[in-house]
């Protein structure tokens, strides 16, 4: 799907800079080392065996890893040229530049509307019309539309995981985010929500730049533009390579991917 | 593979721990029935309708118009009969055997025959003699043992005074009745009805002087002038001779009151009332006191039967006007007679259609209805209110033995407003043990629930929102180390005993309390605004991140204990300071002259922080474990996009952890509401109606603490105890259902698997 001549050009602006981020968890380390430089407006993706803390790193990027007291964090992530590790800045707002879709969806106990509308009622004052518009925007935005547009005050806990997921999705998407880490957003999906969601992340794209962590290599083949994979090096979460998405996977099978980027169980 | 045996086995362990867990459930669920069962059934006889048994049938020789009085003993074993010529035959109701007979005789003539006749109860009879003379006379049984043991029962007539016809009396017919009431030493005081109309008192009072010479001062008066040409149709006078109520044939009703007790201080008669007792087009029939003499009831011919009492009014200032306060359920036909017991407030009247009636007056109970398969024309009941003579028209003696073992409660006493002697409105009370002998108990069970509502909703109104903003703040705000250490401690909060917790209160807190109660009130103004201001400056100079580093996040409440304890410190100084200031004195005058407000110091607000710190404990721990068991992924859910940790603790953790925060109110409000000790000592125990924080109140469960074991068994009041308790669990089983229903619906909501 990505257009051809665009691939692999890094003109754009980089609006994340993770420098020599690390990650450990009291003695043991996790992340070690990682450099990378997300363009604006484009799709970056992530790859990387199970448990090579590609969800840790995604947590760095709006500081979620704060919640977690055991993490330690050292290194830094800049956005649009500023530390978000500072202490000034405030955390709450940076969240919502940097919205964030889990690998499992968090889902709050009330209606689908209220979901939809939880962080965009936080930042602005909604009057009922512009809430119903926002809320109609985003959910068909996650493709979830039509599926809810008659039981928007139904418990949201009632949707399917698949559907929980979009949930979240246009929950993210409500609050219009600079940046959207998404977190293997497809892995509870069926083929045609997956469909749905890897045609949505391109149309995103143009407007908000996406950090996409997934398991799936042909699907990073079909939407991202970078692509960075992260390696697990003595247990230790490395970055192995980075670079335009075309040239890391051009021409090469699944295995060969694979062996070359050392994972060994990466990308099954 | 399966193993058939293995699965045999997890079977078979599975089908056990169902039984074991099914049993222990059955179990609970019949403790908990058989305790309600057995509270209930102590309760349950107080609505048992009461039952009466013809115990005997005596015929007379005479004609019944001849019989001017009869009754049975005590034990219901014999009777007595007078008729009009003196002759008075004691009977064995067993075969209606004669046992005795006398004649009496007139103080005066001889051959004087009975005209008039006043039944004064318990066997006493005024007597009015043809020749005018009058004698007051009792008829009692006393019962002796001979050598073997054997009892007799031998009559015991004795004339209890007698006195001479006065000068003009003489002629007969003069006097149509007389109503004579013995006093101290050869005193009396005696009413006399006149054949014209007329009505007279003569009191003779006898004082002794020091050397023991007695002196006796006789006060006559006539009264026909206060009747302004009505007749009388029926009077009663009261058991101390100072209060005589009378009926007049114009449906009016009179009250005299006068007292020669004290020779220095006489009162000579006076019509205190005259109000219109007549319903129109009615004619009032008779009137008697009921038992204690203070309210009085009237019937007319038309059976209505209505009660009176002096009362205050809005229009009678601080007089005592007689009120109708009751109108009970209509007798058969005119009311011929009423006469009341001697235990109770209970009347029994009859009616001229034949029927004799047991009304309980307060409780507005119909106890008993006597029907014969002849015409009643004369009822009696005895002294000790268990047996019932009555003489139809052909003259046969019905004796009934009568089972009346609650006449006072009724669900009109229980839990209606009830007009007592002594008040002035209908009223709500609780006042098991009466004062005096005359007055009965009060038994509204109103005001113990409304104190018991009142207590705990004080107590919940401080304890629900301290502890569970307490949870919130501890499961969400605290760093994880600290909350290891407050949670326990908290937990142990509950351990501490209740008789502790309410002797604290009583002694310790309520002292404190009284002295800087505008302190407490001030503080519900300054205290926020000393706490959230301090609040502000730090977090505008970023004092908290320099103090405690950069990891500052979980003890803000380091910093904030001092605060809050100088707040408060400063509160109840600038309280003390601001006193005299604001009500000029102190907040007690104040309260009192001001606002007529009566403050206890052993108040709701006591209540309320003492009951509310054992509750707080229960609340605390339940709503901290379903808050802290709320995903983490919900609150980084919220988190993420965007929303401060105030906003996700509020908006999101808060409505996750609802249905623990509402299982651990009810528990803790079923806490409150059985508490026992607590109230018992932190309030004056009163059981008084009013929202004022500033009374206390009286509980359900610290009134059978405080009454049961001052209660008779299987009493009235022990009883009533009882009912109280059903009342209680049913109020806590309600409130636990409700709890139930509503944390399941909430669960339905929002679980999904
Ligand atoms: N709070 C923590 N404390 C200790 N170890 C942690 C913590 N969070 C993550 N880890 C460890 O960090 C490693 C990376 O975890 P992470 O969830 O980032 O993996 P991942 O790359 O997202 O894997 P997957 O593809 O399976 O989702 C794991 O070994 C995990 O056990
Ligand atoms: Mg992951």
């Amino acid at each position: 799907m990505v257009d051809a001549t665009t691939c692999g050009t890094t003109d754009a602006r980089t609006i994340l800079h993770v420098r020599g981020l690390a990650v450990s968890a009291g003695p043991r380390a996790l992340l070690r080392d990682i450099d990378l430089a997300i363009p604006e407006r484009r799709v970056f993706g992530i790859i990387g065996p199970s448990g090579a803390g590609k969800s840790t790193l995604l947590r760095c990027l709006n500081r979620l890893v704060d919640l977690d007291e055991s993490l330690h964090v050292s290194g830094d992530v800049e956005l649009d040229g500023r530390s978000i590790f500072a202490p000034d800045v405030d955390v709450d707002t940076l969240r919502a530049r940097v919205g964030i879709l889990f690998q499992q969806p968090a889902i709050f106990p009330v209606s689908i509307e209220k979901n939809v509308l939880f962080g965009a009622r936080h930042l602005r004052r909604l009057d009922r019309r512009a809430a119903a518009d926002l809320a109609e925007r985003a959910l068909r935005d996650a493709a979830l539309w039509d599926e809810v547009k008659d039981r928007l005050d139904a418990p949201a806990v009632k949707l399917s995981v698949g559907q929980q997921q979009r949930l979240c999705l246009a929950r993210a998407l409500a609050l219009d985010p600079e940046v959207l880490l998404m977190d293997e957003p497809t892995s509870a999906l069926d083929v045609q929500s997956t469909d749905a969601i890897e045609r949505l992340i391109v149309r995103l794209a143009p407007r908000c730049t996406i950090v996409l962590v997934t398991h799936d290599i042909d699907q990073a083949r079909r939407v991202t533009d970078r692509l960075a994979c992260l390696g697990l090096r003595d247990g230790v979460g490395r970055l192995v390579q980075c670079g335009p998405c075309c040239e890391l996977l051009d021409g090469r099978t699944n295995a060969e991917v694979a062996e070359r980027l050392g994972g060994g169980s990466c990308c099954d | 593979m399966l193993d058939p045996s293995y699965l045999n086995r997890i079977r078979r362990r599975e089908r056990i721990a169902q039984r074991v867990i099914g049993l222990g459930g059955a179990f609970v669920v019949i403790c908990v029935l058989g305790i309600l069962f057995q509270i209930s059934w102590v309760a349950l006889p107080l609505f048992l309708e009461p039952d009466a048994e013809i115990r005997a049938r005596v015929p007379t020789s005479g004609e019944v118009d001849r019989v001017v009085a009869f009754g049975v003993g005590e034990y219901i074993e014999t009777a007595y009969v007078l008729t009009r010529d003196g002759a008075l035959r004691y009977v064995l109701l067993e075969d209606g055997k004669t046992i005795a007979e006398e004649r009496l005789a007139s103080p005066g003539a001889d051959d004087a025959s009975i005209v008039g006749v006043v039944r004064h109860g318990a066997g006493r009879y005024s007597l009015t003699w043809s020749d005018g003379s009058v004698s007051r006379e009792r008829f009692a049984f006393e019962s002796t043992f001979d050598d073997e043991g054997v009892r007799t029962i031998v009559p015991a007539t004795s004339r209890e005074l007698g006195l001479a016809p006065d000068e003009g009396d003489a002629e007969s017919g003069a006097i149509v009745e007389s109503t004579l009431l013995p006093a101290d030493e050869s005193g009396f005081t005696r009413i006399d009805r006149l054949a014209e109309g007329g009505l007279r008192l003569h009191v003779r009072a006898v004082s002794t002087s020091i050397f023991g010479d007695s002196e006796a001062t006789d006060h006559r008066f006539d009264l026909s002038a206060d009747l302004e040409d009505d007749r009388i149709e029926a009077l009663d006078l009261a058991t101390d001779g100072r209060e005589l109520v009378a009926i007049t044939d114009s449906g009016d009703l009179l009250r005299w009151e006068w007292d020669f007790s004290d020779s220095d201080d006489i009162r000579e008669p006076v019509l205190v009332d005259r109000v219109r007792a007549a319903e129109p087009g009615a004619r009032l029939t008779a009137v008697s006191y009921v038992f204690g003499d203070e309210s009085l009831v009237v019937g007319d011919d038309q059976g209505r039967l209505s009660r009176w009492l002096p009362a205050r009014s809005e229009t009678s200032g601080n007089r005592r006007e007689l009120t109708r306060i009751q109108t009970l359920d209509p007798q058969d036909g005119s009311v011929v007679q009423l006469s009341p017991t001697q235990r109770d407030k209970s009347i029994v009247s009859l009616g001229a259609g034949g029927t004799a009636i047991l009304d309980h007056t307060t409780a507005e109970r119909r106890l008993l209805e006597f029907d014969a398969d002849s015409r009643l024309v004369h009822a009696s009941i005895n002294a000790r209110s268990d047996a019932l003579a009555a003489l139809d028209e052909r003259g046969t003696i019905l004796v009934w033995e009568l089972d009346v073992p609650h006449p006072e409660v009724s669900m009109k006493t229980l839990f209606g407003e009830v007009w007592y002697e002594g008040y002035d409105e209908p009223q709500f009370r609780w006042e098991s043990s009466a004062a005096t002998q005359d007055s009965e108990p009060k038994i509204s069970l109103v005001p113990l629930l409304f104190g018991t509502l009142k207590g705990t909703l004080y107590a919940m109104l401080f304890a629900v929102p301290v502890a569970v903003l307490g949870a919130l703040y501890t499961s969400q705000f605290l760093s994880p180390r600290m909350r290891g250490i407050v949670k326990p401690l908290i937990e142990i909060m509950a351990a501490i005993p209740s008789v502790v917790i309410g002797f604290l209160a009583a002694h310790w807190f309520a002292p404190i309390l009284q002295q800087s109660m505008t302190g407490l009130f001030l503080s519900f103004a300054l205290f926020p605004v000393i706490v959230l201001g301090v609040v502000a400056v730090w977090d505008r100079y970023g004092a908290a991140g320099r103090v405690l580093g950069k990891r500052r996040e979980g003890f803000e409440f380091l910093l904030l204990a001092p605060v809050i304890g100088l707040a408060m410190w400063l509160c109840v100084k600038v309280g003390d300071f601001a006193e005299p200031i604001i009500f000029g004195s102190d907040l007690q005058t104040f309260l009192f002259e001001g606002l007529g407000v009566v403050y206890d110091p052993r108040n709701s607000i006591v209540i309320a922080f003492a009951l509310g710190f054992a509750v707080v404990p229960i609340i605390f721990t339940i709503a901290e474990d379903s808050l802290s068991n709320v995903p983490r992924s919900l609150s980084a859910g919220s988190l993420a996009l965007g929303a401060s940790r105030w906003q996700t603790a509020w908006r999101v953790i808060l409505p996750a952890g609802a249905p623990g925060i509402f299982a651990a109110t009810m528990i803790g409000l079923g806490r409150a509401i059985g508490e026992t000790m607590i109230v018992l000592m932190a309030t004056g125990n009163t059981a008084i109606m009013d929202w004022s924080p500033f009374n206390g109140m009286r509980t359900i469960s610290a009134n059978i603490a405080t009454e049961a074991p001052e209660a008779p068994h299987l009493g009235s009041l022990y009883r009533v105890l009882f009912l109280s308790a059903v009342i209680l669990f049913v109020m806590t089983f309600i409130l636990n259902t409700i709890a139930e229903i509503v944390r399941h619906r909430i669960r339905r909501k929002y679980a999904r698997f």
